[in-house]
């Protein structure tokens, strides 16, 4: 249960759960719209910008709050927060386009530079002790346990508002993020979406600052979306899963946050959101740490037990065979156990003799296997001559057959291409 | 669909990056129905030409008219094959879904691809030799596959006027043979293919008309006729540094030696 | 406010002392940074070192000890270790691979640094935005001064750097500039580019105290390209950046000092009114140099086209055109007052004038020829390029195109292209 530092200290009696849960329900519907909006920043190779945007939002806090008066009215501050956000993409784009400084350094200045400023206004501000200034300085790692159910739910609405426009816009912002030229050429107005996209990055990065401050929000919009990327291939599943990650990362690190007197909520949002990603790089499916190892592993098993078979067919010629003299054909990593494999699975057998048994030969099966994986390797050979193209991707170090693979009809018409080729070029 | 005599003109085409004009007064008329390949070295502005007919780079002088209208008027005839690399490959996204992005102009904002869209992107692959594939992430594909999933795409746009930038780089023979019979298909059902190409060796075999481009037209009309060992010096050997010298000078708002 | 009294003085002296040397140092390390577009790499390190720093700490390290910096080295090596292996193994692209790693690595150091705050002597506020108003107070006696720690050890690494750059600048240049070629020639890039890691490291640590992990970002990279806007020559664009930086710091401290706020983010306000004067004043391109040199290009135009029109007028083609915009009135005033048209209604050219006209339409009608000649475009196609480049072609140019066109001296449209060299004497007579 999440339970904000003020609630735990107070002294009395029995404490309504709604503001706890309003809270909770705001902030995770803020992670979650954080890592549906991150993946096009992501995608687009923007995530830095968004950065930059983030630590200026620091200055549009400070000048909201001398704007209104010294008020702490949330509403006012973010929306300071997010002009002076715009305001640094802003600043981007002008930089490239007027001077010769390039993308990386012009994101630094712009970082560096408002981040700057807004500290000094902040420090201005409460050097000279303007009251309810004390609170500002929550932006700046992010601290929930302020947030009131009123300013929560203006925050889960702006959340779900702008996740509903990705949703609504996905088919044009998938098509711009991943081929601006084509878009351009069949006359989307790519500038006008690019844009909007970058701005509803800034937004998500104005929503998300009370719960993760401005130095780390970024992290809210970046992490969740590369955590996605490891377990899908398709953007339509990327973006509800990064959400997904985003939402747990929020609430986790909201929850340990207001269990800790005066820790900062972003630090550890940011800390859930890179334990959920470093799970995902060992163990997602295909792209996983994990998986790629096993992948590894069997293709060079399958391997050096080919490469055995192969080599043992040969031996065989001149009788039964030694361990040693087998090993000795087929150098390799991985051969002995490949070799125990084979025996295990009767492909190869020792012939009993009187003097001892370290003499081998080919089962029926192993000559049977022995001979499908040199035919095999004979047909790849064939498709790699006739269509280079069709075999690259699919010839996997442990030899399929490509007829499974690239499908009869296919190996057949490769075949004739290939026969009649030689037989043009036959007589010459 | 029918085409009109002249399938793409540029008049008087003046191309500038910044200030520095690139392409100079290209004066090009593209019959209608045929196979078409701009042809030239190295930086001599051959995408960008593409570029300028398809609005993608402003024009610093001069006007291109394609089915003898304004671009605007014919964009939803117009289909597009950009360079290879032009795009990140890792990006998650299938290769249906990738065909599927040439039907998304027709529908226009907001709705989504139907049943409709789906089987002609499915026939488009059909075309291209790449049915097998369609539910397979783009970077699992090899570089002449990933070259057809963008023709397949550009079939899927349903276009009068093909414009292909460098289609056949880093493409083995049979994917060739596979994309240069596709656009003679083209070709016979009535549209223009214009294609940007570096490889002259196959320019005999398949274009109909080509146009020398080095940093401006050098010769334009039926292969036979433009591959002339003069007009291919010309192109490839003659370099103007004259042009590159004004260039420079237009660039800077100053004057040549 | 403060007073004046001599303590004071000396304490905002000390304070200004090692703003301006963390400044330098930063600004030195930046420059590379920004040539080598590794200005992300700063941002990320400096935000990667925070973990480091404090297990330093809590190790038993002094802040601005050897232990610490050693510390920070391991963390920044860390951070790029990470980045290049979300790179190659999750197949991240670098932004966003360094996002996730400093993003993490700082939120570690924060968590860190609020949970042992009891144990490791580290205000959460001075990570962010530094401290450098109490830097004073804690200093170690040097030869009989009280020299504040953080200015010992910035000026260390200071000293570190430039002796380091001396020493390796003819690597450090070629491997800025063309990586590939270094390589090629047998320089040890990969060292070189650790050497920038740990350089970048030690002017992060150095700055830490004073200025905080975001800040130093700001002083990395924009005094750094600050001067690369301004100067083209890369040692000079070191000093120029190591100034900026120094003078940056000192205004920004006064300005703090003046305004009551904090000293490390004013610092990052002026550094960044440097880049933005830098942006605007730039000799060459600059924004206001971009501008006049439009601006000046549209007023010769305008002129070159008066004199233009002027000489076919006398060639008797056509009635010259009277000028009609407010450029046109003001450059025929000029051209009245620069001896090149004559006074009055008729306004005939002058000598001068028709000498400046007549390499004018010769510069067209060259143009026009050659354009004939080399691209096949249409007779009524010829004349606006001309219009155009006429502006832009020098004598030696004229002369290569007249050579290319083998002593033709006709135009497309069949008038007499001008000569180059024209006896004054015979100015007045057309050359029909």
């Amino acid at each position: 249960m999440i339970l904000t530092v003020a609630e735990m200290s107070f002294p009395t009696g029995w404490i309504p759960p709604y503001n706890t849960l309003v809270v909770a329900a705001g902030v995770a519907s803020v992670g979650f719209a954080a890592g549906v909006v991150g993946c096009f920043a992501v995608l687009r190779r923007r995530a830095l910008a968004g950065d930059a945007a983030a630590h200026a939002t620091l200055l549009g806090v400070g000048l909201a709050f001398l704007l209104g008066g010294g008020r702490r009215d949330l509403p006012l501050l973010l929306g300071g927060a997010l002009s002076t956000a715009i305001a640094a993409l802003l600043a981007l784009v002008l930089i490239g386009r007027w001077t010769r400084t390039r993308d990386d350094a012009a994101t630094a200045i712009v970082l560096g530079v408002s981040f700057g400023a807004g500290i000094t206004l902040l420090s201005g501000i409460s050097a000279r002790g303007i009251p309810g200034s004390a609170g500002l300085e929550q932006f700046l790692l992010g601290h929930t346990a302020g947030l009131t159910a009123a300013d929560a739910m203006i925050l889960g609405a702006l959340s779900l508002l702008t996740v509903a426009l990705v949703a609504l816009f996905l088919k044009e912002s998938t098509l711009v993020a991943f081929d601006p030229l084509f878009a351009a050429a069949s006359g989307w107005p790519v500038t006008l979406i690019d844009y909007a996209l970058v701005v509803l990055v800034a937004v998500m990065v104005v929503v998300g600052l009370p719960a993760a401050g401005a130095v780390l929000v970024t992290a809210l919009v970046v992490i969740p979306p590369v955590t996605a990327r490891q377990w899908t291939d398709s953007v339509g599943v990327m973006l509800p899963l990064a959400g997904l990650f985003g939402l747990v990362a929020a609430l986790s690190g909201v929850a340990v946050s207001s269990a800790v007197p005066r820790m900062p909520t972003g630090p550890l949002v940011v800390i859930a959101a890179s334990i959920l990603l470093t799970i995902s790089l060992l163990i997602a499916p295909r792209r996983g740490g994990l998986a790629r190892w096993l992948r590894s592993r069997r293709t060079v098993a399958a391997w050096a037990e080919g490469r055995l078979l192969e080599v043992a067919l040969r031996l065989e010629a001149q009788g039964p065979f030694t361990r040693e003299q087998l090993l000795a054909k087929a150098p390799g990593v991985a051969v002995d156990s490949a070799f125990k494999r084979l025996v295990r699975s009767a492909a190869i057998e020792p012939v009993v003799t009187r003097a001892g048994t370290d003499a081998w030969r080919l089962a029926v099966w192993g000559r049977e296997l022995a001979a499908e994986r040199s035919r095999r390797l004979a047909a790849w050979t064939e498709v790699l001559e006739a269509a280079r193209e069709d075999a690259r991707g699919h010839l996997t170090i442990d030899v399929p057959s490509p007829e499974a693979i690239l499908g009869a009809a296919r190996m057949k018409a490769i075949r004739e291409s290939a026969a009649a080729a030689r037989s043009v070029s036959g007589p010459a | 669909m029918s085409t009109t005599s002249a399938g793409l003109e540029f008049h008087d085409v003046t191309v500038a990056y910044g200030r520095r004009p690139v392409l100079w007064n290209v004066d090009l008329t593209v019959p209608g129905a045929c196979l078409f390949g701009i042809i030239g070295p190295n930086g001599a502005g051959k995408s960008t030409l593409l570029k300028a007919a398809l609005g993608l780079v402003p024009l610093a002088g001069g006007e291109v008219r394609i089915l003898g209208a304004p671009l605007e008027q014919v964009r939803s005839r117009v289909g597009y094959v950009p360079q290879r690399e032009s795009v990140d490959w890792d990006f998650p996204v299938t290769v249906t879904d990738v065909v599927l992005m040439g039907t998304y102009a027709r529908l226009g904002w907001l709705r989504r691809p139907g049943p409709r869209e789906r089987s002609l992107a499915a026939e488009c692959l059909d075309r291209v030799g790449l049915a097998d594939v369609a539910d397979r992430q783009i970077g699992r594909l090899s570089g002449g596959q990933q070259q057809r999933v963008f023709l397949a795409r550009a079939l899927a746009q349903q276009a009068d006027v093909y414009f292909l930038d460098e289609p056949m780089a880093g493409v083995d023979a049979r994917s060739q043979e596979r994309i240069f019979r596709v656009l003679s298909d083209l070709r016979a059902e009535g549209r223009l293919v214009v294609i940007v190409h570096h490889d002259l060796r196959s320019v005999a075999e398949w274009f109909d008309a080509v146009a020398l481009i080095d940093m401006r037209l050098v010769a334009t009309g039926p292969v036979a006729e433009v591959l002339t060992p003069e007009n291919l010096r010309r192109t490839y050997a003659g370099r103007l540094d004259v042009l590159d010298e004004i260039g420079r000078a237009v660039a800077e708002g100053g004057r040549t030696p | 406010m403060m007073e004046f009294d001599s303590t004071h003085l000396w304490m905002h002296f000390w304070a200004i002392a090692t703003a301006a040397t963390v400044s330098a140092g930063c600004a030195l390390v930046g420059s590379f940074l920004v040539v080598r577009r590794l200005s992300l790499l700063g941002d990320a390190i400096s935000h990667a070192v925070l973990p480091g720093i404090v297990l330093a700490v809590l190790a038993g390290g002094r802040p601005g000890g050897a232990g610490v910096f050693l510390g920070a080295v391991v963390a920044a090596l860390v951070t790029v270790w990470l980045t290049n292996l979300l790179g190659t193994h999750a197949g991240l692209a670098e932004d966003a691979g360094a996002g996730v790693a400093f993003t993490t690595l700082f939120a570690i150091g924060v968590v860190l640094v609020t949970a042992l705050a009891s144990r490791v002597d580290i205000d959460p506020g001075c990570v962010l935005y530094g401290i450098l108003e109490l830097v004073p107070f804690d200093t170690v006696p040097i030869v009989g001064l009280e020299v504040p720690r953080a200015l010992l050890a910035a000026a260390t690494v200071l000293v570190v750097l430039v002796v380091a750059a001396a020493l390796c600048w003819k690597e450090l240049v070629f491997t800025a500039f063309d990586p590939a070629a270094a390589r090629a020639a047998g320089l040890p890039v990969s060292l070189v580019s650790a050497g920038l890691l740990v350089a970048t490291s030690l002017a992060t640590v150095a700055s830490f105290e004073a200025v905080g992990a975001i800040l130093v970002v700001a002083m990395l990279a924009v005094p750094a390209a600050a001067a690369e806007l301004l100067v083209r020559r890369f040692h000079r664009m070191l000093l120029v950046a190591v100034a900026l930086g120094v003078a940056g710091s000192i205004v920004g401290y006064l300005a703090a000092w003046h305004f009551n706020t904090n000293a490390a983010g004013m610092i990052a306000v002026v550094l960044g009114i440097e880049y933005l004067l830098a942006a605007i004043l730039a000799p060459g391109d600059g924004i206001v140099a971009r501008m006049a040199s439009r601006e000046s290009l549209r007023w010769r135009v305008a002129c070159e086209d008066r004199l233009a029109s002027l000489w076919r007028a006398e060639e008797g083609d056509a009635a010259a055109l009277a000028p009609r915009t407010l450029v046109d009135r003001l450059a025929q005033a000029r051209l009245v007052f620069g001896g090149r048209i004559v006074p009055g209604r008729a306004g005939g050219l002058t000598d001068i004038g028709r000498e400046e006209a007549r390499v004018i339409v010769r510069s067209h009608r060259l143009w026009e020829a050659w354009l004939g000649r080399h691209v096949a475009l249409p007779l009524d196609h010829l004349h606006p390029p001309a219009e155009w480049i006429e502006h832009h072609l020098g004598a030696e140019v004229r002369g290569r195109i007249a050579a290319d066109l083998e002593g033709d001296v006709g135009d497309p449209h069949g008038r007499d292209i001008p000569p180059e060299e024209f006896p004054r004497r015979a100015a007045n007579e057309p050359t029909r």
